[in-house]
């Protein structure tokens, strides 16, 4: 595709009467193994190849993709859709526009160490079956009557060119491995883990993962959940949630309450909207002085990064939440004109044929400067969740729940007995208001973010440290 | 019809023949407009012109897959050319089996509706009747989507398989809200039944209204009623449950459950309906070129079949139902049994419980145990002695899904059919009240 055409759609559709044109290529390409019980299933590739435009005309924003990518296709393409504008002009109450922006021309790019070439599909196949295999060999009073494994390397390249001057071609590799193992006990019933890997980068991101050792000592410890297990406490307890726990609560109720798009009411009928309002900014106060959540595209080898957005605008670390106050939602041109602000840079597109809307990327809440140990020596009697199967959240991100997979009591300062399915229900604000200490462990942990219609997945991460809540009830499981 | 379509795939077959033992190449044109309502107007209109080539490639029983969105025609042989290259360094697949032989296939007829080619250049009639519908019964603010297709669908196997369909799918969903409550309601069909557009609109309303008075409730366990968006989402998945891909690889309920054992209370009947031409998931034919047919995967509480590929067919000593996805069976459209209750009726069997209305965010702890929860959104009806008496708003139903099949009591002679975000299998789907089931939402 060449940016003359992409320049010749964007002019074309300004010449009919558009007051802003946008034309995207983008390609995705995907290299999909899937396994069950460490044996090959099939071997997938797929592309995806096309052009999407975005058009304001008539006052309706108007979006089309289409994959025919002749001259003559491609205006086709913008007459239909500004066709489409025009008869539905008289429905559009509030004229829509864009920030001021000084927009991006440029290029970026993830550079691999070791490209997807560099090993062949049998010696992928050998490290992915060597999963099962360390799996099934690591577990010795319960059996695993099934596991099963995807492993995608995807490369997203994009050219974007808009009437405002914006001209941005990005190009990024991703890897990512899914795990999901059954573990079962005559006596105790079953469990299951989906565990996963996900970052931007080449193979050599299997190196640092080391996923098969990861694999045999998480199994390792999910017997002795499944075996010795009990309930957790009924009273009230100090809480400490771990990393991959923290990261996704921050992600469902800092993340999304704070896409700006979404407390607009913009995504009402799909994902919901946002117990945050448009005033709530700078001053509403969510929790207390431990409740500072960065969202950052910039992370180096992140599963969420960009440089610019699909609107051509620099990407940049905003503070969500910051000392407990909510501080800046994420912006796309659109809502940042709404708010009297500038776009921060939160607009991504999962595909060519999807509309570039208001998303995360990688989303974490603030470290501290504790060890782990430290975070828990006062603790006489709590529980520390570690990983999660189960979750969800309310359609304005306000009462969550996350039920633990494997979690172990606290008692006198240190971890003792597991404990089977912990439930820890609770509101937005009794989160981040019952933070009482965060360690220095953070760690990211990759995710599909899903919203719009048609609904579209894109990669992020989420992350922080180990953090402790006071004074929880936790729940239990049917 | 667009026998351009078959024609492409024949002659990307033809290409495949001398590098591949057996292959299918089925190809879908996508002609679609979406047009997203927010606060009362149209915030966006999307129009999506695609063509997507989908192969099916084996070789000495490695099988692999090939999907592409685009029209280059040289990128599917390149592509198909690459993958040959892995044959020697791979095994054979856990699940090969041949393509089934080639059977006479029914065509299904209707499945066009000509009025949506003309609301798809111009949908403000459309959009107008779903805005309006909601705001003549009095609520404040209307959000919601109508999407319109026309698909093409070509299908072309080494098995000598050739299919060809072309069909209509209208989708509309609205969200409502008056004061603080909302309510949703959603339609599904192939046909712009301009009387089942404007009934999500009332429907919607009607929710909001009713849910403009607050209660509370505690958490425990209560009947529920579960209105047919509910039941669309949760027994989306267990139809997803009962493809015999998802018991293989640990995702069912139904990974331990013999065909005959009873899964469900008796009331229950769910049927995988391809032929049911009033949904847009209907199709004469699936992947393999087997024709499809209308099945009860639960009759009346047992199980009866899962879904089956020819491939996990013989992997489990089966027969294909039809219901192919090369690799993953799946339902094609899901159809309800209906009883002989109302919605009224059930509202005042219940002394103590809830309408939950609407319900998103439905997640698995186990999928084998079947333990989950859902959260409601929209209108969450407290019913004290047969009356609604208030909204309790967002609270969780947190249960087994097996003992939720099982705790069904009351099933509505109504049903609607619906498709929407969190409902993607068109549904025909009624009322159920459920005994039994464990409320939950956070304790302070």
């Amino acid at each position: 595709m060449s940016e003359d055409l992409l320049n010749y759609v964007v002019d074309y559709a300004l010449s009919i009467g558009a007051k802003y044109a946008e034309a995207r290529y983008q390609i995705d390409e995907y290299f999909t193994l899937i396994l069950r019980n460490g044996e090959l299933i099939s071997v997938n590739k797929s592309v995806s190849e096309g052009v999407g435009i975005r058009i304001l005309h008539s006052n309706v924003l108007t979006f089309a993709a289409t994959n025919k990518l002749s001259r003559d296709e491609l205006i086709n393409t913008v007459k239909t859709a500004v066709g489409r504008a025009r008869a539905l002009s008289h429905l559009v109450k509030t004229p829509i526009s864009f920030s001021e922006e000084k927009l991006g021309r440029g290029s970026y790019e993830v550079k691999v160490a070791k490209d997807f070439n560099s090993l062949s599909v049998d010696e992928k196949l050998d490290i992915l079956s060597d999963l099962h295999r360390s799996a099934t060999t690591s577990v010795k009073e319960v059996s695993l009557p099934v596991t099963y494994c995807e492993y995608v390397e995807h490369v997203q390249r994009k050219m974007i060119v808009n009437s405002d001057g914006g001209y941005v071609i990005g190009n990024v590799p991703r890897l990512s491995i899914m795990f999901n193992l059954v573990m079962s006990s005559k006596q105790k019933g079953s469990l299951q883990r989906l565990m996963q890997w996900g970052a931007s980068g080449g193979l050599e991101l299997i190196d640092l993962w080391r996923p098969v050792q990861s694999v045999e000592d998480e199994v390792r410890r999910l017997e002795k959940v499944l075996l010795y297990g009990v309930e957790p406490p009924k009273e009230p307890v100090d809480v400490v949630v771990g990393s991959e726990v923290v990261g996704l609560m921050v992600h469902e109720s800092a993340g999304h309450p704070m896409e700006a798009d979404r407390i607009l009411g913009r995504e009402a009928a799909q994902a919901g909207e946002s117990f945050i309002k448009p005033e709530h900014v700078g001053k509403f106060k969510v929790g207390n002085e431990f409740a500072t959540v960065v969202e950052d595209p910039t992370i180096p080898g992140s599963f969420g990064y960009y440089e610019y957005d699909d609107e051509c605008v620099k990407a940049r670390a905003r503070y969500l939440y910051k000392n407990g106050v909510v501080c800046e939602p994420l912006h796309n041109r659109q809502t940042a004109k709404i708010f009297n602000t500038r776009s921060n840079g939160a607009s991504r597109s999962m595909d060519y044929s999807s509309e570039p809307i208001i998303r995360m990327s990688n989303t974490y809440l603030k470290p501290g400067g504790m060890s782990f140990e430290e975070l828990i020596e006062d603790i006489r009697l709590g529980v520390y969740i570690k990983s999660y199967m189960e979750w969800n959240i309310d359609d304005i991100r306000w009462n969550q729940r996350y039920v633990g997979l494997e979690s172990y009591l606290i008692v006198n300062g240190e971890l003792g007995q597991p404990i089977r399915n912990p439930v820890l229900e609770l509101t937005t604000a009794g989160f981040y208001n019952g933070i009482s200490g965060v360690d220095k462990n953070l760690a990211f942990y990759p995710g599909t973010c899903g919203k719009g219609d048609p609904s579209q997945g894109v990669p992020v991460w989420f992350g922080g440290p180990n953090v402790r809540l006071s004074n929880i009830r936790l729940g239990v499981t049917v | 019809m667009s026998y351009e379509l078959l024609s492409t795939c024949s002659a990307i077959a033809s290409k495949l023949a001398t590098k591949y033992d057996e292959f299918a190449v089925m190809i879908y044109e996508v002609n679609n407009v979406m047009s997203k309502i927010i606060n009362n107007q149209i915030a966006l209109n999307l129009s999506r012109n695609l063509y997507v080539i989908d192969l099916y490639l084996v070789r000495r029983k490695r099988i692999f897959t090939i999907e592409l969105s685009t029209s280059d025609l040289s990128q599917v042989i390149k592509l198909s050319d690459d993958i040959s290259n892995y044959v020697g360094l791979i095994k054979e697949s856990e699940l090969y089996s041949p393509l089934p032989e080639v059977k006479p296939v029914k065509p299904l007829s209707d499945i066009l509706d000509r009025n949506v080619e003309n609301y798809l250049n111009d949908p403000r009639q459309i959009c107008e009747l779903l805005i309006n519908s909601a705001i003549n019964e009095g609520v404040d603010r209307v959000a919601g989507t109508l999407s319109l297709s026309i698909i093409t669908k070509a299908l072309v196997g080494s098995n000598g398989f050739e299919g060809l369909e072309r069909g209509s799918e209208v989708t509309a969903y609205l969200r409502v809200f008056k004061d603080d409550s909302s309510g949703q309601w959603a339609y599904g069909g192939r046909s712009a039944d301009l009387r089942s557009l404007e009934e999500v609109g009332r429907k919607a309303a009607h929710y909001a209204l009713l849910g403009r008075k607050s209660a509370s409730i505690t958490p425990g366990r209560y009947d529920v009623i579960l209105s047919p968006l509910v039941v669309g989402n949760l027994f989306e998945l267990v139809a997803m449950m009962a493809s015999a891909f998802y018991v293989l690889s640990g995702f069912s309920i139904f990974m331990d459950v013999k065909q005959g054992d009873k899964v469900a209370s008796e009331l229950v009947t769910l049927i995988d309906s391809p032929r049911d031409i009033e949904l847009p998931g209907s199709t004469a034919f699936d992947d393999e070129g087997v024709e499809t047919y209308d099945k009860e995967v639960i009759s009346n509480g047992t199980l009866k079949t899962l879904l089956h590929n020819s491939k996990t067919a013989s992997k489990l000593g089966a027969i294909s139902t039809g219901n192919a996805g090369w690799i993953v069976p799946r339902a094609w459209n899901i159809v309800i049994g209906t009883g002989d209750s109302g919605e009224d009726e059930m509202i005042k069997e219940v002394k103590n419980g809830l309408l939950i209305s609407n319900n998103w965010y439905t997640r698995f702890q186990n999928y084998v145990e079947g333990t989950f929860s859902t959260v409601s959104r929209d209108a969450a009806l407290l019913i004290r002695n047969g009356e609604v008496v208030g909204n309790v708003g967002r609270v969780r139903i947190a249960d087994s899904l097996r003992r939720l099949l099982n705790n069904v009591r009351l099933i509505s002679r109504e049903y609607y059919s619906i498709k929407w975000w969190e409902v993607t299998v068109p549904t025909k789907a009624p009322y159920m009240l459920v005994s039994d089931i464990n409320i939950t939402r956070p304790f302070e």
